[in-house]
C-alpha cells in the first residue's frame, strides 16, 4: 500500500535524524545534558524540523499560467520577472510573488457596461446610470453622448505593481477627460458621422501619451467608439433631419422620375415627326415627278393631232361622268324656268336637306 | 531551569533581532523616527532594512503614483455659463519629511489637495469663457475654413452633388469663437498655480486633468432646446433644398420638352416645305411646256374626279354634248 511506505519512508527520516541528532548532541553537549531531557527535546526539535520541511517545500516552488508573469520580490525588494511555468523560489516568504496578467488584453467600458451572460449568447448592455461618462461637449458646444472602449495590455509587470496605485482607475480617469479634449476639438456632426475613426485615433494616441507619462507599464491596445449619439433628449430632432433627407431624396428622385418619363418620349416623337414629313416630301416630289412624266408623254401624243384627240378626250369624259349620273334631265333652251319641270315628293325634299 | 533560562535569551535575542530588521516593500518609502523625531534620510530603496531596536519606530509612505478624484464643482465661466466641472489629478510623495510635518498622512493631505485644486480650478475656469475649457485648439475652425473653400470650389464647378450644398450649414451650429487659451492651457494654469503650493508640503502633483465638463442641467435644457431648433431648421432645409430640386428639375423638364418639339416641327416644316417647293417647280417645268392642253385635260379630270356619282345633270340641248340632240344631224 502506498500509505503504508511513506509512512515507513518518514519513520526512517526520523530514525536517521534522531540518531544524527543524538550523535551531535553528545559531541557538542560534552555530557553535560541531563539523561531524561534528552528524548523530549529530540521530538521537539524533530517536529520543528518536519513542520519546517514541508512549510519549506510548498513555499518554495509556484507556476506562473500562461497568461501572466511573475514578479519575484526578494525581502520586499524587486528581484525578478518569471515567464509562464513552474519556478522555484527560497522559500519562507523570504521571496513572493505577484502575478500579473500580462499577456491578457484588458478591455475598460465607458458609457455603458457590458452585464454578464450566460456564454454562448450575445453581451446585453445596460446603460443606465453611465450618462455622467458617456455625455460630453462638443467644440461647437452641442451635447454628444459617446460611448467607446479601451483595451489595454500591461507591459511592464513591475511598472504596473509599483509605480502607480490603482492603474485602472488611472486608466479611466485620463480615457474620460482625453475623449473629452478629442471631441471638445470637433464639431457634433463630425463626431456623430464621419469623424468617429478619427476621434478613436486621436484619443488612443493622447492616451498613451499621458500613460507614458505616469509610467505605468500599460500600453494601450486600441480604443474603439461604441455608440454615438445625440443625447437622448434631442434624439428625435436628428431622426428628423435623416427623415427630411431621406425625403429630400424621394422628392428629387420623383422629379427625375417624371423627367425620363417625359422626355424621351418626346424626343420619340419629334423623331416620328420629322420621319413623317420626310415621308411626306418623298410622297409629294414623287407624285410630281410622276405627274410630269406622265403629261410629258400625253401632250407629246396629243400635239401630233390635237384638235381630234381634244374631241375624243371630252367625249369620253362626259361618257364617264354620264355613265354615273342618277338622273339625267334635258332642257329644251326655249322653256323658260326650270321650276314645273321638276316634280318633288315630300321626301325627296327631306332627303336632300 | 538552565533550559528555561537558554529559551528566554533565545527569546529576547529573536525579539531584538525582529525589532531591529523591517521589510520595505516595493513601491513604499519610510522615515525612521527615534521617540517622534526624524532621523537620517528617507529610505526609498525596498529591501531588508536595520534600525535601532525599540528606540525607533518606521513611517511607511506610498511611492507610487496617487490619484486623487474630486468633487465636481459648479463654477460659473466669465461668460455667465454655470457648469459642472469634475477635475482628478495624480500625485505622489516626493518629500517624506515636509509631506509628514505638513500633512501626518494621506488621507490629510487629500483633503489639502481638495481644497487647493478646487480653489485654484474655480479661480482659472471662472476667467475664461467656456468655449476655452471645452476646446483645446482652433482646429475646429480650420476645419470649417476648409470646408468653406472646398465648397466654393465644388461652387465653381456648379454640378453640385445633392448632398454638399447642404453639408456645411449642416455643420456649423452653435457658437464657433476662436479661442486664446483652450483646455490643456487651463490645465496647465492650474498644475503651475497648484504645484508650488503643493511642493510646499513635500507632494508632487504629476497632473490635473479636467475629467468632464459639463452643463448645468438649467443650462443643459436650454443647450438642447437649441439643439432641437438647429436640427429643425436644418430640416426644413433640406426639405426646401428638395422641394428646389424638384421646381428645378421640372422646369428643366418643360424647357427641353418644348425645345424637343419646337425644333422637331420646325424641320418638319423645312422639308415639307422644300418638297412642296421642288414639287412646284417639277409641276411648272412640266406642265409649262404645254399649259393650253394642260388646263384641258386637268378640266376633264376635274369632271371625273367631282361630277360625283349618283349625281343629277340637267343640260340644255344647246349643249356641245347634246348639240346634235337639239338640231338634229
Amino acid at each position: 500500500m502506498a500509505t503504508n511506505g511513506k509512512g515507513k519512508s518518514i519513520e526512517d527520516v526520523m530514525e536517521d535524524l534522531n540518531k544524527m541528532l543524538s550523535k551531535m548532541g553528545k559531541r557538542d553537549g560534552g555530557g553535560n545534558h541531563g539523561q531524561g531531557n534528552e528524548p523530549k527535546a529530540t521530538a521537539f526539535l524533530m517536529f520543528a524540523i518536519i513542520f519546517l520541511g514541508i512549510w519549506g517545500t510548498l513555499t518554495s516552488y509556484y507556476t506562473v499560467d500562461v497568461e501572466e508573469q511573475g514578479v519575484v520580490t526578494r525581502f520586499a525588494a524587486y528581484h525578478t520577472t518569471t515567464n509562464p511555468g513552474l519556478h522555484f523560489k527560497l522559500p519562507f516568504g523570504i521571496d513572493q510573488v505577484t502575478k500579473v496578467p500580462s499577456s491578457r488584453v484588458i478591455r475598460e467600458e465607458f458609457g455603458f457596461r457590458s452585464k454578464s451572460t450566460p456564454q454562448g449568447t450575445r453581451t446585453q448592455y445596460s446603460k443606465d446610470s453611465h450618462s455622467s461618462e458617456s455625455l460630453m461637449l462638443t467644440g461647437d458646444l452641442n451635447v454628444a453622448d459617446v460611448e467607446w472602449i479601451l483595451q489595454y495590455k500591461i507591459t511592464d509587470p513591475w511598472k504596473y505593481l509599483y509605480h502607480a496605485k490603482n492603474v485602472r482607475k488611472n486608466i479611466r480617469d485620463v480615457s474620460i477627460s482625453v475623449m473629452r479634449r478629442v471631441v471638445g476639438d470637433r464639431l457634433v456632426s463630425d463626431v456623430l458621422t464621419t469623424g468617429r475613426v478619427e476621434v478613436a485615433d486621436q484619443a488612443k494616441i493622447l492616451t498613451q501619451k499621458a500613460l507614458d507619462h505616469y509610467d505605468m507599464g500599460i500600453s494601450i491596445k486600441s480604443i474603439f467608439l461604441q455608440d454615438v449619439n445625440p443625447p437622448e433628449e434631442v434624439r428625435t430632432a436628428f431622426n428628423e433631419v435623416n427623415a427630411a433627407k431621406q425625403e429630400q431624396e424621394q422628392t428629387i428622385n420623383q422629379a427625375e422620375r417624371q423627367y425620363n418619363k417625359v422626355i424621351p418620349e418626346a424626343k420619340g416623337k419629334a423623331d416620328k415627326l420629322l420621319s413623317e414629313a420626310e415621308a411626306y416630301a418623298t410622297e409629294l416630289i414623287n407624285r410630281a415627278k410622276g405627274d410630269a412624266a406622265k403629261f410629258k408623254n400625253v401632250s407629246s401624243e396629243y400635239k401630233k393631232a390635237p384638235e381630234i384627240t381634244r374631241r375624243r378626250m371630252y367625249l369620253e369624259t362626259l361618257q364617264e361622268v354620264f355613265n354615273k349620273a342618277k338622273k339625267f334631265t334635258i332642257v329644251d333652251p326655249k322653256v323658260k324656268g326650270l321650276l314645273p319641270v321638276f316634280n318633288y315628293s315630300a321626301n325627296e325634299i327631306k332627303k336632300s336637306q | 531551569m538552565k533550559f528555561l533560562s537558554i529559551g528566554i535569551i533565545i527569546l529576547a535575542a529573536v525579539l531584538t533581532l525582529v525589532n531591529s530588521a523591517f521589510l520595505l516593500p516595493e513601491g513604499q518609502q519610510a522615515l525612521i523616527t527615534q521617540f517622534g523625531e526624524v532621523k537620517g534620510q528617507p529610505i526609498t530603496k525596498a529591501g531588508l532594512k536595520f534600525k535601532i531596536p525599540f528606540v525607533q519606530d518606521v513611517r511607511y509612505f506610498d511611492k507610487r503614483i496617487l490619484s486623487w478624484d474630486g468633487d465636481a464643482d459648479k463654477i460659473p465661466t466669465k461668460d455667465k455659463k454655470y457648469i459642472w466641472v469634475d477635475t482628478t489629478a495624480r500625485w505622489k510623495i516626493s518629500d517624506p519629511l515636509k509631506f509628514t510635518k505638513a500633512l501626518k498622512n494621506e488621507n490629510i493631505a487629500r483633503s489639502n489637495i481638495d481644497d487647493i485644486l478646487d480653489g485654484i480650478t474655480r479661480d482659472i475656469i471662472s476667467n475664461f469663457n467656456l468655449v476655452e475649457a471645452v476646446r483645446n485648439s482652433n482646429s475646429i475652425l480650420d476645419t470649417i475654413n476648409k470646408r468653406k473653400e472646398e465648397k466654393e470650389i465644388s461652387g465653381e464647378k456648379k454640378e453640385l452633388h445633392i448632398d454638399d450644398s447642404n453639408h456645411l450649414d449642416e455643420e456649423i451650429t452653435g457658437e464657433i469663437s476662436s479661442i486664446k487659451a483652450g483646455r490643456e492651457k487651463l490645465t496647465d494654469l492650474i498644475i503651475v498655480r497648484a504645484k508650488k503650493i503643493l511642493n510646499a508640503y513635500g507632494i508632487e502633483l504629476i497632473d490635473v486633468q479636467l475629467r468632464s465638463i459639463s452643463y448645468d442641467d438649467s443650462v443643459q435644457n436650454k443647450v438642447y432646446q437649441r439643439m432641437i431648433s438647429e436640427r429643425e431648421r436644418i430640416a426644413e432645409k433640406i426639405r426646401s433644398y428638395g422641394q428646389g430640386e424638384l421646381q428645378k428639375i421640372q422646369g428643366k423638364l418643360n424647357r427641353d420638352l418644348k425645345q424637343i418639339e419646337s425644333v422637331a416641327y420646325r424641320k418638319s416644316q423645312e422639308i415639307r416645305g422644300r418638297a412642296e417647293a421642288e414639287a412646284i417647280e417639277i409641276y411648272a417645268k412640266s406642265f409649262g411646256s404645254d399649259p393650253g392642253f394642260y388646263e384641258f385635260s386637268k378640266n376633264l379630270e376635274l369632271y371625273k374626279k367631282t361630277l360625283s356619282a349618283k349625281g343629277e345633270f340637267i343640260l340644255s340641248t344647246d349643249s356641245y354634248f347634246l348639240k346634235l340632240l337639239g338640231k338634229g344631224p
